[in-house]
């Protein structure tokens, strides 16, 4: 059963057509890593499928739901697909707590000791309990980066996005982030991950794509992706990567 | 030479003198030369104000019409009550919020030796003579501070100095707290009223004669008053910090509540003495409680009902076309003002009312304001028994006050709803925002107010008439409005995209993304700006002069040197100028600090 599904998605920026038709499914509990050159569309093929960005042509659907015009749709997918970014966007006014909570709170209209007892849980998942009361700005990347995941998650959603969620940090905290995205993966939820840590892709994913130029090269799990590329492309790629 | 000192390399102060005064050649020059010019001018102000040709009595004895300006006297009770209400509450918002927060005694002593230093010095360069131009124009040196004089005050001073300088260094574990010894500062200034003296004017019961003897405590007639508020506050203040160690969370929000609706009160019930009809209460006020309070319990029902998805937005629509023709109608006031509550009912309800608990809270909120907004405005359009010379009972500082207060309240709602629109991404309402802010800041402030005073009645519908402080406080509420507006437009613009993506990645909607993620954010970005404009127009008040309103300023310099009974002030400008300069700067001064800890306190979340 795909819990997403795109069929021939086409997107332009202006002239430019960034998208040129990716059609592909996502199955329950499937982790999915795509990688590409910069520029490939990678990103904004994901930040399509909750509708940070809006497709021109082709159709979306998320757990049965098509993404449309219509606000309460997106509202409603939006509530159910977790996202997590490059650069963290958490927001600097709030506490950690405050920022896990506001979602809960306010979009599923929770009460504030039920919300902050589950974003307790989750800020152990992730291994950063005490930091609970700081704000955002006084955490490393790393653990600004886990603080997100945490506030993804406390929506309970049935996906979760991760938009390069390594690359704005320094090495040594890359691994940090990596093992709470494994604990996750091994969770079963549903992950669409955007990340050129090759190391990832091979332990973790079930499936790896490439992205070049908008459209999608190859599609493979990551065994045969690394060790069997079928496409030239895909060669070309893994030797400059690895 | 001061580098190689030994002093001042060995000892902490010669360092620091060092380092900061004379750290080179050049910032050597700096610091005489800036020591030689604070010097000068400090010695020329002291030598001004001490000068036997000022007549300081002419500000002492007009205190109270600087303050209320012909206010009745039999109503006065009035006055103690509202700077009694603002006193009380802030009582109460000292002990509820500052009752954690200590100081040890050796803080106590570092401030007293601040204190008692900047005396030291202050006395010990204060001249001794002044130059006095005599009626034919001869000049003669007058004596000013006797050197007696400045002896004994000098000596104690230094003493106290030297002693705090050696106690600062005290450690003692024990630890003071923060409100009380703020409060027994207070205390010290209440009983300083009833023994220092300052030169004034006491007339005989009759009212003519003068009383020989011109030294006064400062407040000879209002001590009994202060006293009594000074009491109360203490009261308050531990009714607050009983409230805080019963952890009484609700206070937490009806302090901000209070402190909100207090000037609101004073300005509708307390200092005017309205004049409310039975009549009017009946026909109007009542029956749009009613109205009000159905329209509003439909709007919360049926706000998330699924089969008028559809319909929303031609429903808000039509509440907008409808509040516009309920505007141009010539239907009581009060109904005007309770749409546009109205209407940001509408905004806000399909965000809040989407649970049975919410619906019901939101239903209170609703019926309480609407008692609340019904009885300010109902005070504050009737008439006033309270019977003045000038014709209105706003004048000097009660005028001044009136005007900065409801100029911030007023323009920044007024502010942050056209910065929204302004940014809007529907294209009438960016077109109508755009337009009234650039119009409303390419007219000066002065010509506004000759607008507000003779042409804005030309403009009404006819039958609608306001008073003129009501229409100037319209006008600045729109000119404020405007440049807070740009501000906040400024402040939207520093944030990222990216925190618009994040909120609406976790599915908030856009009211919800709006006032809980960015306008929070683009505030805290602009505190400094939004400050600097609030002062600004607290000083602006005083341009209603130029239309006939009595501001302090005006009293200052036209109505004071003026005077011929029972004291002749004729000319007494210079003093007048003085005084309010200190004033102004006394309350900018205070105002700008407290906004650097609230500043201070907000930042947190930015480093």
């Amino acid at each position: 059963m795909s819990i997403i599904k795109t069929v021939d998605v086409k997107k332009w920026f202006g002239d430019f057509q960034a998208l040129k038709g990716i059609s592909m499914e996502v199955s329950e509990g499937e982790v999915l890593v795509i990688c590409g050159p910069s520029g490939s569309g990678k990103s904004t093929f994901i930040r399509c499928i909750n509708r940070l960005e809006q497709h021109q042509e082709g159709e979306i659907v998320v757990d049965g739901i098509e993404l449309t015009n219509d606000l309460k749709n997106i509202e409603a997918i939006r509530s159910e697909v977790g996202m997590v970014f490059q650069s963290f966007n958490l927001f600097p006014h709030l506490t950690v707590m405050q920022n896990i909570t506001l979602a809960p709170i306010w979009v599923r209209k929770k009460s504030r000791s039920e919300s902050e007892e589950k974003a307790m849980e989750l800020l152990e998942r992730v291994g950063i309990p005490e930091q609970a009361q700081k704000f955002p700005g006084q955490l490393s990347g790393g653990q600004q980066q886990r603080v997100a995941i945490a506030r993804a998650l406390a929506m309970e959603p049935k996906i979760m996005l991760f938009d390069e969620p390594t690359s704005a940090l320094d090495p040594e905290m890359i691994k940090e982030v990596l093992d709470a995205m494994k604990e996750l993966a091994e969770s079963g939820m549903t992950m669409i991950v955007v990340t050129h840590e090759m190391g990832f892709a091979k332990e973790v994913a079930d499936r790896v794509m490439l992205f070049d130029d908008g459209l999608m090269v190859e599609e493979n799990t990551p065994k045969e992706f690394f060790d069997n590329p079928k496409n030239e492309r895909t060669k070309l790629f893994l030797s400059q990567i690895l | 030479m001061i580098r190689d000192n030994k002093f001042f390399i060995e000892n902490p102060y010669g360092r620091w003198v060092r380092d900061n005064l004379f750290s080179s050649s050049s910032s050597a020059f700096l610091t005489f030369f800036a020591g030689f010019m604070v010097i000068y001018s400090y010695r020329g102000i002291v030598g001004f104000i001490l000068n036997p040709e000022r007549m300081w009595t002419s500000v002492t004895y007009n205190m109270k019409l600087y303050m209320i300006l012909a206010y009745p006297d039999e109503a006065m009770i009035r006055v103690w009550l509202s700077v009694g209400l603002a006193l009380l509450l802030g009582g109460l918002s000292i002990g509820f919020y500052n009752s954690g927060k200590t100081i040890s005694l050796g803080g106590i002593f570092q401030k007293l030796f601040t204190i008692s230093a900047v005396i030291a010095l202050l006395i010990a360069l204060a001249p001794t003579n002044t130059n006095v131009i005599q009626n034919d124009g001869s000049i003669e040196v007058v004596e000013i501070i006797p050197q007696d004089v400045r002896m004994l005050i000098l000596g104690p001073s230094l003493v106290l100095t030297l002693a705090f300088f050696f106690l600062k260094n005290i450690k003692i574990k024990s630890l003071f707290n923060t409100a009380k010894v703020n409060l027994t500062y207070c205390g010290l200034i209440i009983a300083s009223l009833y023994f220092i003296k300052i030169p004034t004017i006491s007339l005989d019961s009759s009212g003519e004669r003068i009383i020989p003897d011109p030294f006064l405590p400062i407040a000879s007639t209002t001590y009994i008053p202060w006293t009594i508020l000074y009491v109360g506050m203490l009261i308050f203040f531990f009714i607050g910090s009983l409230l805080k160690n019963r952890d009484i969370k609700i206070m937490a929000r009806l302090i901000p509540i209070g402190w909100f609706l207090c000037p609101l009160f004073i300005f509708s019930w307390i200092f005017k003495k309205p004049l409310v009809e039975l009549n009017t209460v009946f026909s109007a006020d009542i029956p749009s409680i009613l109205v009000f309070g159905i329209i509003g319990f439909l709007i919360i029902r049926f706000s998330d009902n699924q089969s008028l998805g559809a319909y929303r937005t031609p429903i808000n629509i039509g509440f907008l076309v409808l509040s516009v023709v309920v505007f141009l109608l010539p239907v009581v006031f009060i109904f005007k003002a309770t749409m546009v509550l109205l209407l940001l009912l509408l905004v806000v309800s399909p965000a809040i009312a989407t649970t049975k608990e919410g619906k019901r809270q939101l239903f209170i909120v609703w019926v309480v304001s609407l008692f609340v907004l019904t009885f300010l405005i109902r005070g504050a359009s009737s008439d006033t028994m309270l019977v003045t010379p000038t014709g209105s009972i706003f004048g000097g500082f009660s005028l001044t006050w009136l005007l900065a207060i409801f100029g911030t309240y007023a323009s920044f709602p007024l502010g942050l709803a056209l910065a929204l629109g302004r940014t809007s991404t529907l294209p009438v309402i960016r077109i109508i925002c755009t337009g009234i802010i650039e119009i409303v800041r390419s007219v000066p402030y002065i010509t506004w107010l000759f607008f507000a005073s003779v042409m804005l009645t030309v403009f009404l519908p006819s039958g609608v008439e306001f008073n003129l402080i009501i229409r100037v406080l319209i006008l600045t509420a729109f000119f404020s409005g405007a440049y807070f507006a740009e501000y906040i437009r400024g402040g939207l613009q520093s944030i990222p995209k990216g925190q618009y993506e994040a909120a609406n990645a976790i599915g908030m909607n856009p009211f919800q993304r709006i006032f809980l993620v960015i306008v929070p954010q683009a505030l805290r970005a602009i505190i400094p700006t939004l400050v600097g404009s609030v002062i600004t127009s607290f000083k602006d008040s005083s341009l209603v002069a130029i239309i006939g309103l009595f501001d302090i300023l005006r009293i200052g310099t036209s109505v004071i040197p003026a005077q011929s009974q029972p004291v002749a002030f004729i000319g007494r400008n210079l003093e007048q100028l003085v005084f309010l300069s200190f004033f102004f700067w006394v309350f900018t001064f205070v105002f700008s600090r407290r906004s650097m800890k609230f500043e201070k306190r907000l930042g947190l979340g930015e480093r």
